[in-house]
């Protein structure tokens, strides 16, 4: 963020720029890209804000992009407020980081026909609004396997209730129940994504009644459910998921899947860019090597059989070919 | 801003001789301290920025210029003011009559609930109907809401402070509930209600902007409060219990009633705000609505020394630092929380204005 | 469901109710000092934050907790300091000026966050448990009750020192009398004023521990809305503890015990109830054992007032 400030601090100047903006009106248009972020709380955790601001730079450091972004604290009154301040200001692409932002983008898009708006966790497809959703119930399927195999019963702490969380635990249901269809899997909800306290205890909980496989989905909170496993002892078992977390729990950790939802939303803005823009909603999954990776650790105390992992491999494999079903509702 | 209250003491609407002189000083003043308020603020906001290595006057000029820009910054102003007046002059009742509800954001909650039942199920209706039907149904989920922590409070003496914030937490988790089930839209994957019917959804003010009739309800109403307030027996029956509840069972009125009453209007505004949040913007409801206007509102009240006139100043006010804030983000990605200090800054400063003002005329 | 009705799911609940009750026994026993004094502080929750923020920071660059929980005291202190010349010298609405604590922490601390740790996303070592000889070999509850770090155990400690300092010295009998009837202090010759301030201060300083046990001594980072609310529920227990340490202690345990239930209840498989249920219960009990409980309040008489010295 801070050398984003600098830019303009040393180059345009905060107010000339606004008023250059106001003035020009459309012709801004006739420079280089501009992409606008919205997103829906803090960039400043490691969680789902901080995902759509990664995605954001990337688009500003490979395709050399202008960018801004802007925080909305869950406030549906400003969302088209803030699609248009970007559509009035020339920018091509907007990102709406979060399936809440839809309406607003299809609100705007109206009257801003040459502007493109992605919105995350989305499956729309109108026009130039366009959903891209990574699919999270494909790794944390995987996730499932590797549980049911190497665990005796699992658990599932959310923040809250809202798709990307909902698929992902679907998809680990799905997976550990292909191998053991009555393998126990426990989940509960925070409520939240700020209450790191709570997602610790939550996790904490579980492992006490007897959970050793253990997977925190809580955007910001999240790390308070990897320093409950961290504490719990090596007997614990769970994957990092988004960011690397191994530094919190490295006894722990098995895996990563890391999604570089950054360079997904890159190649997408990159195609509109050379006029191919996506001609149906985008879905990232394993099939996408550049997007979604999941990873085991070798370093660790802990890790998991080869010959898990080598049936991993090919479940992987028969998802990314879309032979295996990870989430149905 | 007439007068920041001072713990039941020197309330000077009870002292009829002092009225008139009080409300013309008194709109004077909800000009004038502010204004000076708010430039403490900024420079504030600003001394914080350059010691943090950003360009200080940049951005608050950014942030000033930029919100008046045109017509269509200056209506979404008014689309943020809309709750927060609403909200903040129905907490101006209850604070007056000294009930704590710290509990509006529940009730916009229960509002917006309330609304979307409505809003969603009368297929057909004249939107001369179905408007109004909206409305109320909102301004009376709230009312129930907050009536709740009214009567636990006259009938169990149940603490007001305590029950509205538990209050607020179970409506947040009923709302949670619902979009996720019973009321989730059927075949969405998301956690949101059904989209609202169009006949329910409230009028817009200008064509090709979004500011709608919510900023007209929020005005007539804040100066029906008014009245309400100063000009009417109910309201000066409220304000005595406030000041005094044992007086006011001598002079044969009955408090409990009155608290009870005082919750369900304080309720029923911020429901109404929930249910124009719903008809007016968002057509839907979400697990999450509100920035929590309920809780920024307690601030507006309170700034406007529990005047409904002054709520409106200071409502306008707060709607100006946020819109101000989302750009200052936008343009100089400034991050938008310093909002919340230059608020905190506004109120410091007007309370320390006021208390130096009045001090005077306190010891005659 | 049997599950539910074992030792060690009990022991566990005790353990977890004990940590999650300990922000708020802090928070709320510094409120009850600044309430027994006649002072409403609604700006727990800003305060809190503050004492989490700086707590964190100070151990982040000292690597030391100790330090880092001083520095939490302290933020809580200043705090308490501008809190107190507002309402105490300026004479301000206390409601208004605790409103406008509460932007103030939860602004600045968001603000500094982003400018200086946005992308750092590590966190601190936390205090680690200790063992108590003999408690901590019971069985069953041993393992899951007595292995807490220190801050959790000095709970007890700031209960019963809190007790005596309200009690059994005079600073504490002037101090609630300065609650009741600060006019007769003021008579006998000491300083109102004097007296809220040590009060406010004594109860900012516990509130900023409360937070800083938070960043410290639960969760290893800061979190923008770390407290999550627990200011205002520390509000709740000084009300229903009627003003009381060890009432605090014991009804921060007790919400501490039905959200520490709630969070094992969802986790349970129960068929068809929402877990929604599980989670409104703690904010459900408060309200019940508020009506219970009820009756004629015991506030401090002159609470909220402010004192106008003769």
């Amino acid at each position: 963020m801070k050398p984003c400030v600098f830019r303009l601090g040393a180059g345009l100047g905060a107010a000339p720029f606004l008023l250059a903006g106001m003035m020009l009106g459309n012709a801004a248009s006739a420079e280089g890209l501009k992409m606008g972020l919205l997103v829906p709380g803090s960039v400043s955790e490691e969680g789902w804000n901080r995902i759509g601001y990664n995605a954001l730079k990337g688009v500003e450091e490979q395709l050399g992009a202008e960018v801004s972004y802007v925080e909305l604290q869950q406030n549906p009154a400003s969302f088209s407020k803030a699609f248009y301040d970007y559509a009035s200001q020339g920018y091509h692409v907007i990102l709406g980081h979060g399936f809440e932002f839809q309406d607003a983008a299809l609100e705007v898009a109206e009257e801003y026909p040459d502007t493109y708006f992605l919105i995350s966790s989305s499956d729309i497809h109108e026009g130039k609004v366009i959903g891209l959703n990574t699919d999270t119930s494909q790794p944390f399927f995987l996730m499932g396997v590797v549980a049911a195999k190497m665990g005796k019963k699992a658990g599932l702490v959310g923040g809250m209730e809202i798709p990307p969380i909902q698929q992902a635990f679907a998809g680990f249901k799905a997976g550990a129940h292909s191998v053991d269809p009555d393998f126990p899997i426990s989940e509960s909800y925070i409520g939240n994504f700020t209450d790191t306290t709570a997602a610790k205890e939550s996790a904490l909980s579980m492992i006490a009644q007897g959970a050793d496989f253990v997977v925190p989905n809580a955007s910001g909170a999240t790390v308070g459910g990897y320093q409950a496993i961290a504490e719990s002892g090596g007997d614990v078992r769970t994957f990092s998921i988004f960011s690397d977390f191994t530094e919190v729990a490295p006894n722990n950790i098995l895996g990563l899947y890391v999604a570089d939802y950054a360079q997904g939303v890159v190649e997408v803005v990159r195609d509109i860019q050379e006029g191919n823009s996506p001609e149906s909603n985008v879905i990232f999954g394993l099939k996408d090597e550049k997007v979604m990776q999941f990873t085991f650790r070798d370093d660790g105390p802990v890790s998991v059989p080869e010959d898990i992992r080598a049936e991993i491999e090919e479940i992987s494999a028969g998802i990314a070919a879309g032979n295996i079903q990870t989430y149905s509702d | 801003m007439t007068q920041v209250e001072q713990g039941g003491r020197g309330d000077a609407a009870s002292r009829p001789y002092f009225r008139m002189g009080r409300i013309l000083t008194g709109t004077a003043t909800a000009i004038a301290l502010p204004a000076a308020a708010v430039a403490i603020a900024l420079l504030c906001g600003a001394v914080l920025l350059t010691l943090n290595g950003f360009n200080g006057t940049d951005v608050i000029n950014v942030m000033l210029l930029g919100v008046f820009q045109d017509m269509r910054s200056v209506s979404e102003i008014l689309l943020k003011a809309t709750p927060l007046i609403l909200i903040g002059t129905g907490l101006c009742v209850a604070f007056r009559c000294k009930m704590w509800n710290i509990g509006a954001e529940g009730q916009l909650y229960a509002g917006a609930v309330a609304a979307t039942l409505v809003g969603v199920s009368f297929e057909g209706l004249s939107p001369w109907l179905y408007v109004p039907a909206v409305m109320i149904a909102g301004a009376l989920g709230g009312a129930f809401w907050g009536g709740i922590a009214g009567y636990l409070k006259v009938r169990f003496h149940a603490s007001e402070i305590v029950t509205t914030i538990m209050l607020n937490y179970i409506a947040l988790i009923t709302t949670s509930y619902l979009v996720t089930g019973p009321m989730k839209d059927a075949g969405a994957a998301y956690p949101q209600s059904a989209r609202l019917l169009r006949e329910s959804w409230l009028p817009a003010l200008f064509t090709g902007m979004r500011v709608h009739i919510g900023i007209v309800i929020a005005l007539v109403l804040a100066l029906a409060l008014y009245v309400f307030l100063y000009r009417s027996s109910a309201g000066y029956a409220m304000r005595v219990v406030g000041i005094n509840p044992h007086a006011a069972r001598y002079a044969g009125i009955k408090p409990g009633r009155n608290m009870i009453s005082a919750m369900c209007i304080s309720g029923g505004m911020a429901g109404l705000a929930g249910a124009i949040e719903i008809a007016g913007i968002t057509h839907r409801l979400y697990q999450t609505i509100s920035p929590g206007y309920g809780f920024e509102a307690i601030a507006v009240a309170l700034l406007a020394g529990n005047n409904p006139l002054g709520a409106i100043a200071s409502g306008g006010l707060f709607a100006v630092l946020r819109s101000g804030a989302e750009l200052m983000q936008i343009n100089s990605q400034v991050p938008q929380v310093l909002v919340l200090v230059i608020q905190g800054i506004v109120i410091l400063s007007v309370v320390a204005f006021a208390a130096f003002r009045w001090r005077p005329g306190r010891k005659s | 469901m049997q599950d539910l009705l074992t030792l060690g799911f009990l022991a566990a609940l005790l353990g977890a109710a004990w940590r999650l009750a300990t922000p708020l026994i802090f928070a709320a026993i510094g409120e009850v000092f600044s309430e027994r004094a006649g002072i409403l502080n609604i700006g727990l929750e800003g305060t809190m934050l503050m004492g989490a923020f700086c707590g964190f920071a100070a151990t982040f660059a000292t690597g030391h907790i100790g330090l880092g929980l001083m520095a939490g005291i302290a933020a809580g202190m200043i705090f308490g300091l501008i809190f107190a010349f507002f309402t105490i010298t300026v004479k301000a609405n206390q409601i208004v000026v605790g409103a406008a604590i509460n932007l103030l922490g939860l602004g600045l601390t968001s603000f500094l966050f982003r400018t200086y740790y946005v992308s750092t996303g590590r966190g601190v070592e936390i205090a680690a448990p200790v063992r108590i000889p003999w408690l901590s070999d019971l069985p069953f509850f041993g393992q899951a009750v007595f292995r807490q770090n220190p801050i959790v155990y000095s709970t007890v400690i700031v209960t019963i020192l809190a007790t005596i300092l309200l009690y059994r010295s005079s600073f504490g009998l002037t101090l609630r009398a300065v609650g009741d009837h600060p006019k007769a202090v003021d008579v006998a010759g000491r300083s109102v004023a004097a007296y809220r301030y040590g009060a406010v201060l004594l109860g900012t300083g516990l509130a900023g521990l409360g937070g800083a046990f938070l960043t410290l001594g639960h969760s290893n980072q800061f979190v923008e809305g770390i407290t999550s609310g627990r200011g205002f529920i520390a509000l709740a227990v000084v009300i229903f503890a009627r003003w009381s340490p060890v009432g605090a202690f014991f009804v921060s345990l007790l919400f501490g015990l039905f959200y520490a239930l709630q969070l094992q209840l969802q986790a349970q498989p129960m068929g068809n109830v929402p877990y929604q249920v599980f989670q409104a219960l703690p904010y459900l009990m408060t309200i019940i054992a508020v009506v219970v409980v009820g009756g004629k309040t015991v506030a401090p008489r002159s609470l909220g007032v402010p004192y106008n010295e003769r």
